[in-house]
């Protein structure tokens, strides 16, 4: 016999999702944050798809607008997506780009909070500060990508300008 | 001497694998550097309670595994030591 650990590259691990939202939730029980590279792009444009994201344990009390990982009650599925909804059956979560909420979750199903995200080794601060819930206001009602278009459109000369 | 998982690694089994994430200033980085244990590591690391002595550890080892007890004492000893090294297991 002979006992050996093995460093390895974490891209390489066959990890399903159930399997990451058991590792992150093992991780912040101890009080730590967990930091992940997330695919997709169900939560564009506010976190792109490759973005490495730090998980923070969640309060009792979740707000409006926050961005949290759950695990998604059909599939058991990882899903990091944004409360758009608070009641008193749960959290009503859905992605900023996706066309539906995902579903209506209780508090035992989040398993802890968005704090960081960053993008190319840079920190992106838009969409967890206090715009977070006016995001979630506009999500709700589908009205995210009209709005975030129409302000690009406004932006992008400007943008263009200071680059130039 | 007996040791136990250390707090700052967070270690679950995966598709019969240990994997172990450490926790650097309190960050468990999925993009960092991960670490697995062979199958035999496997129940070493189960039976790392801190309540059980290497030598116990390596006697309820003899069970499973077709070695001698002399040469299991010498793989778990170095097994515990590389990882105390790594600072994944401590002395309790």
């Amino acid at each position: 016999m002979s006992g050996e650990y093995v460093r390895v590259d974490p891209t390489a691990l066959s990890m399903s999702s159930a399997d990451y939202a058991r590792l992150m939730a093992a991780t912040l029980e101890k009080g730590a944050h967990f930091r992940f590279t997330a695919p997709g792009f169900s939560m564009s444009p506010f976190i792109r798809d490759g973005a490495v994201l730090t998980i923070a344990p969640a309060p009792v009390r979740i707000r409006l607008g926050e961005v949290v990982a759950f695990v998604r009650p059909q599939c058991s599925k990882l899903v990091v997506h944004r409360v758009v909804g608070i009641s008193r059956a749960g959290y009503l979560i859905k992605g900023d780009n996706a066309p539906e909420p995902d579903a209506c979750v209780i508090r035992a199903s989040i398993i802890g909070r968005v704090v960081k995200v960053e993008h190319s080794g840079k920190r992106m601060h838009l969409g967890l500060g206090m715009e977070r819930t006016v995001i979630a206001f506009l999500s709700r009602r589908g009205w995210l990508a009209p709005v975030v278009w129409a302000g690009w459109r406004v932006l992008r000369p400007l943008v263009k300008g200071w680059r130039a | 001497m007996v040791f136990s998982p250390s707090e700052d690694v967070v270690a679950r089994e995966i598709e019969g694998e240990i994997i172990i994430v450490p926790l650097v200033a309190g960050i468990g980085d999925m993009d960092d550097e991960l670490f697995t244990l062979n199958e035999t590591g496997r129940e070493v690391w189960q039976l790392l309670d801190g309540t059980r002595t290497l030598a116990q550890v390596a006697e309820e080892l003899t069970g499973s595994f077709q070695a001698p007890e002399g040469k299991i004492e010498v793989d778990v000893l170095g097994l515990v030591t590389e990882l105390a090294r790594r600072k994944m297991v401590v002395a309790r």
